[in-house]
């Protein structure tokens, strides 16, 4: 550890002086409790023993501010920085909770997950695991359910966010209604459907899909519906270049995911039945085949067909 | 007469350019504005398989584009990311980026990223550190590096030299190159009380490839370079020295929050026509005024930021999704 007069030599050493000073500074400016507290800490003065008492012994002070005043500078604009980058990554969460309460659960996310990527991008890829580690247990329900709905909320939003920048399918052909009538029906069972890298399919146990529309189109001062629990389904892809959401039913869901795992469409159809009353599969047969035209009508479900 | 091109480490002068910024991608696009290149942040498009770079693709075929980057990190101590270095040379390739930038600065340790441009202690062991990396840096991209000058809010009592003699050894020893930001020489010289003006003499004029002009939030304290405001005359006038002592150079306007329509920003780089001193200078000059078509010196249209809140430098700019 480097006492205060040694710090200007140990600037001056090989590498080590310069390392110093990074972390050292590095954990006092993203102190969740501010620089002066972050200078005091030990983390801090293991590198560099300068309190808040003797900031100036590290970094100077100007003629109107002090050295801790300097720092703060930075220590504000880090937090206010990678909030907004949350703001704009979750941004129906954060109209949800308000400001406040949203920068509070960005904040505290960001003790436990700080940024290690070159990009913002990545920032918020963690929250939704960050809401289901710190989700209260069951003798507090209430705010169990509440976190649940924040939960499936988050996820939804980080899905859509994913999908618009990530690999899509705009550069190529996607499957058409006319590739899908044109199979042999002997053959129907045994092929596999190809599914578009910007496919996503979610089982979420509020129906947030019908809420993040609804609160898109409220203005921003009107109170926001409540939400009941309820298990919902959405299919997410995108189609030029604009990210597409569908509402699933439970059969419509366990049809895709069965293929979007690389199911042959037999498997997929079982897998769907069994999630449909016995009385209905008549029904089922009629409707899947309305499925699979409207799904390749909207040029985002599917790629090609794999034989 | 057409004034030839002054080149710079290879780099010919490319006129004057605005900072790529998603919501003015379509009109770009439908209208083809006489603006003479387009310098994107690196990090936006690395990875992007989305509406962002699909735009870029678009307007790369019709524009010159410079790549500027904010997480090269050259100063940390923290290994070089060999896999980001690939990844912004991929991009500079099929950009065909006519250059490619970042700052001189750290931005993490340890693994991370504060995702800020933080200052480094101007000492022997620090240049000799970023000239080791920015070697490494030139050989992995096979071309020469730019840097900018960052806006800096503290210095260290450790440092040896001023910021212009550590950036004339660095280019010196490194064959690098440099943009020289205008705004952050004003901003940076307020908060360390130096004079801007010597600061641009000082540096190494044949090595400025590029300008960076921007507005930045007079704290009263303090400056901020916020990226959001018009550029303040004696900004201007820095530029005029620096177009003067560097022979002119291309010269790009940053504006990154509270973003304004795409005329008025291109208004905004227009007024430094009226700073240049080209051959035919009389008729540059009356020209520009036709040009924007109101007197420049007119900031009134434009409008800084509003409102409370921490001010935050070099503001993020972050694209939008676009869900149906």
């Amino acid at each position: 550890m480097d006492t205060v007069s040694e710090m200007g030599d140990s600037l001056n050493d090989s590498p080590a002086g310069l390392d110093r000073v990074q972390r050292w500074m590095q954990a006092v400016i993203t102190h969740p409790d501010g620089v002066l507290t972050g200078a005091d800490e030990k983390a801090a003065r293991e590198l560099i023993d300068a309190g808040q008492g003797n900031l100036e012994s590290v970094v100077t002070r100007s003629r109107s501010l002090s050295a801790a005043d300097r720092l703060a500078i930075y220590a504000n604009a880090y937090y206010a920085r990678l909030l907004e980058c949350m703001a704009n990554i979750f941004p129906v969460l954060r109209r949800t909770l308000g400001e406040d309460i949203f920068n509070g659960f960005a904040f505290e996310y960001l003790q436990s997950f700080p940024s290690r990527s070159y990009t913002l991008n990545h920032l918020g890829q963690h929250f939704v695991q960050y809401l289901r580690e710190t989700r209260p247990g069951s003798e507090k329900e209430d705010d169990a359910g509440w976190v649940d709905f924040l939960i499936s909320l988050s996820t939804l939003e980080w899905t859509i966010y994913g999908v618009f920048d990530g690999p899509g399918t705009e550069t190529e052909s996607m499957l058409e209604a006319s590739d899908v009538e044109s199979i042999d029906p002997d053959a129907w069972l045994d092929i596999r459907l190809e599914t578009p890298p910007c496919l996503a399919l979610l089982a979420l146990d509020y129906p947030v899909n019908e809420f993040y529309t609804a609160v898109r189109a409220s203005e921003e001062e009107l109170e926001l519906p409540f939400v009941e629990p309820a298990v919902s389904y959405v299919a997410i892809s995108r189609r030029d270049y604009i990210v597409r959401r569908y509402e699933l039913s439970h059969p419509q869901y366990r049809l895709l995911k069965s293929l979007h795992e690389g199911e042959t469409v037999g498997k997929a159809l079982e897998a769907c039945a069994g999630v449909v009353p016995d009385d209905e599969l008549d029904q089922l047969i009629i409707d899947v085949k309305l499925w699979f035209r409207n799904w390749t009508m909207e040029r985002c479900f599917f790629r090609k067909i794999l034989v | 007469m057409k004034t030839e091109l002054m080149r710079r480490l290879g780099h010919p002068n490319l006129g004057l350019g605005l900072g790529l910024r998603m919501p003015h991608a379509q009109h770009i696009l439908e209208n083809r504005p006489r603006v003479d290149w387009f310098e994107v942040i690196s990090e936006n498009f690395m990875d992007s398989k989305g509406r962002p770079r699909h735009v870029l693709d678009q307007i790369a075929e019709q524009y010159p584009i410079v790549m500027h980057g904010v997480s090269l990190s050259i100063g940390s101590t923290d290994p070089l990311d060999h896999e980001y270095l690939k990844k912004l040379k991929a991009l500079a390739a099929e950009v065909n980026a006519v250059w490619v930038s970042d700052h001189l600065c750290w931005t993490g340790v340890a693994g991370r990223n504060s995702h800020d441009l933080l200052p480094i202690p101007l000492t022997e062991e620090s240049l000799q550190h970023v000239v080791e990396r920015i070697r490494v840096v030139q050989d992995v991209m096979e071309r020469a590096f730019v840097f900018e000058n960052p806006s800096s809010y503290v210095g260290f009592t450790g440092s040896t030299m001023s910021e212009w003699e550590f950036l004339s050894r660095m280019t010196e020893a490194s064959g690098c190159g440099l943009l020289l930001d205008v705004n952050n020489v004003y901003v940076s010289a307020r908060n360390h009380d130096f004079d801007p003006e010597e600061y641009i003499r000082s540096v190494p004029h044949d090595r400025v490839v590029q300008f960076h002009l921007a507005g930045h939030t007079d704290c009263t304290t303090h400056l901020i370079d916020t990226h959001d405001h018009p550029v303040i005359g004696a900004v201007w006038e820095l530029y005029r020295l620096a177009h003067e002592l560097t022979g002119g150079v291309s010269t790009l306007l940053e504006w990154d929050a509270n973003i304004q329509p795409f005329e008025e920003l291109h208004r905004e780089v227009l007024k430094a026509k009226k700073y240049l001193r080209q051959e035919g200078v009389v008729g540059a000059v009356a020209d520009w005024r036709d040009e924007i078509g109101r007197d420049a010196d007119d900031e009134s249209n434009l409008k800084g930021a509003q409102g409370d809140g921490p001010v935050a430098p070099h503001p993020l700019h972050l694209s939008s999704v676009e869900v149906q």
